[in-house]
């Protein structure tokens, strides 16, 4: 039996009326790569929100290597080890890119010379090209900044790491490079992921197991080949029940 | 292990970049001929460019839009000038006194703010509302007169003088320390933490960053060195009163900081330095027949830079140091 590392239990949270996460319980077990998928709008990433912190949910709680966890600050619940990337990006728009990932290395490595050492080397393995560390945060693409956000999120050593749409807007063969080094942080690094993504073709190849959330709730998880013929799952995706 | 390339702290290049700059405002006053008038303008101007730079390290770094940079600085001058007035305290005294009771203000004003997470305008009405509500508390203690501090021709135990060079060359030591704590900040894992928090609280935050914490920091650190600066500005004057609460001065603090490029010190000490020398200008020249034209002065700059120059003076110094290769090594 694998090891669990983040136990979400019966996690509500709502916005006014919109009950954005419903009742959502799921584990995450050791050094997998989780699918987290679902339609706009199913809660995915107010999900993440509220495992990392930004959101305090309003029911239910969460448990990080079986410490409870649920309301704790961002800037604690990174310390304990659970990274994360934005969907919508938040870069350091005055910041290089470098200086950007230092950020993230100063968490466990105060003396800013090694953290910086320790960027560059995050820099490599996510594959940012070298002319691009100096540029600052606002002159970089938004989909170049994703790769930084990554490599931002990766510096601070985390055992868990929660990916929200990384791969959205890279051309192919991008997306093909970005698996390979997700898989190299799973196999390499010994890093647990959640990878909430719409690229069907890329999480479905690249995730060890999947959970399927809609209108806040799971409505199906297993492997990639039983959620893909799930029925639920279809009709989710489709909208309409088939007449 | 051996860091070569820093001295200090900071960076070899900063270091002697803040030792040439000082030896060339220290030929100032011999250039001025030591006229009386023209040593107090410059040592108003090194005063304000001090402050900017002091300013740079809640406003640049931190992004924090603080209004309230009189406000710290009064304190220092008020109570150095009252002890020394009152009970004969030495300056040397007085403004260690003075810095303690900045902090208390500061940690009591900054803890509740960044707990509840007051910033942007907010942040900037209430740290404008600090300067007023600090400057009517001491209304109500000493009422509106001013108090004088004794005079001595020339006494460095009592900081007083009957010329201003003493404090200038005071003030241009004291510019070049505010400068080196910045570089040393912007160096350390405090700069970086600060920068993050002014680009995105949020993302520092999950990146692990206490940004209250750090606010603080940021806020203390700034009023330990505004208030030391206000302790040596009221010896300068020789009064305290009411109005060195001053709400006018905490704004161009800041105007002069923006219009200098957040982040850049470089640029906050440039712009503290033109904009205060055309302020005295204007005041000395058409200010006796319009007054308060500076301030219009003050509303045009703000708008041509916005304009033109969003990122400030700094982004001209930085296009200065592409086209001249030797200033980058
Ligand atoms: N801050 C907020 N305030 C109000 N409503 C919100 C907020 N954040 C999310 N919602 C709502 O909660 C629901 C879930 O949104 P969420 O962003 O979590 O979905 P998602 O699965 O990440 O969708 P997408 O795939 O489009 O990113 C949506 O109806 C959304 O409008
Ligand atoms: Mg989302």
């Amino acid at each position: 039996m694998p090891k669990t590392v983040l136990r979400v239990v019966d996690v509500v949270k709502r916005f006014g009326g919109i009950v954005a996460v419903d009742h959502m319980s799921m584990e995450v077990y050791e050094n997998e790569i989780l699918g987290l998928i679902g339609p706009n709008g199913a809660g995915k990433t107010t999900l993440f929100n509220c495992i990392t912190g930004v959101y305090r949910p309003d029911e239910g709680d969460v448990y990080f290597m079986d410490e409870k966890i649920t309301g704790l600050p961002p800037h604690v619940i990174i310390q304990k080890g659970i990274a994360r990337t934005w969907q919508k990006v938040r870069p350091f728009k005055k910041l290089t890119v470098l200086d950007a990932v230092t950020v993230g290395a100063l968490l466990r490595i105060p003396d800013v010379d090694s953290a910086q050492e320790k960027a560059k080397e995050v820099l490599e393995f996510v594959g940012i090209e070298k002319e691009k560390w100096s540029r600052l945060g606002s002159e970089i693409t938004l989909i170049e900044h994703k790769l930084v956000d990554l490599a931002r999120a990766l510096a601070t050593e985390p055992k868990l790491l929660l990916l929200d749409e990384v791969a959205a807007g890279l051309r192919p063969h991008e997306m093909d490079r970005l698996a390979k080094v997700l898989l190299r942080i799973r196999d390499e690094k010994k890093i647990t992921m959640i990878v909430v993504e719409h690229v069907m073709r890329f999480v479905m190849g690249l995730s060890d197991r999947i959970v399927v959330m809609h209108q806040g709730r799971k409505i199906a998880e297993g492997s990639p080949q039983q959620v893909a013929s799930d029925p639920k799952v279809i009709e989710a995706y489709l909208g309409t029940k088939p007449l | 292990m051996a860091k070569p390339n820093k001295i200090l702290g900071i960076p070899r290049r900063n270091f002697y970049g803040i030792i040439v700059f000082a030896l060339i405002l220290s030929t100032v006053p011999a250039l001025l001929r030591f006229n009386t008038y023209y040593v107090y303008l410059a040592t108003d101007i090194i005063l304000i460019a001090s402050l900017v730079a002091a300013w740079n390290i809640i406003g640049g770094y931190a992004g924090q839009l603080d209004l309230a940079a009189s406000a710290y600085m009064a304190l220092g001058a008020v109570v150095t000038g009252n002890l020394l007035a009152f009970y004969g305290l030495t300056p040397w005294l007085g403004i260690p006194i003075g810095v303690l009771i900045a902090l208390g203000v500061a940690v009591a004003v900054g803890y509740p703010t960044f707990r509840f997470g007051i910033k942007e305008v907010w942040y900037a009405l209430l740290t404008a509302a600090l300067v007023v509500i600090l400057s009517r508390i001491y209304w109500l203690i000493y009422g509106s007169t001013e108090t004088y501090l004794p005079t001595y021709e020339w006494s460095w135990f009592y900081l007083r003088f009957n010329r201003y060079e003493p404090f200038y060359y005071m003030l241009v030591v004291m510019l070049a320390i505010v400068l080196w704590i910045n570089y040393r900040i912007r160096h350390s894992k405090l700069g970086y933490y600060l920068n993050a928090i002014r680009e995105d609280e949020l993302a520092a935050e999950a990146l692990g960053i206490d940004v209250r914490r750090y606010k603080l920091y940021a806020l203390m650190i700034y009023a330990t060195l505004a208030s030391i600066i206000g302790g040596i500005y009221v010896c300068i004057t020789g009064v305290v009163g009411y109005r060195n609460f001053d709400p006018w001065l905490g704004i161009t603090t800041a105007v002069m900081g923006i219009v200098g490029g957040l982040g850049s010190v470089e640029g906050a000490v440039m712009s503290g330095m033109i904009l205060r020398t055309l302020e005295d200008y204007l005041r000395g020249t058409i200010g006796s027949q319009y007054p308060g034209s500076h301030l219009l002065v003050y509303g045009i700059i703000l708008i041509v830079v916005g304009v033109l120059k969003p990122e400030g003076l700094a982004s001209l110094i930085e296009y200065v140091k592409k086209r001249i290769p030797w200033l980058k090594s």
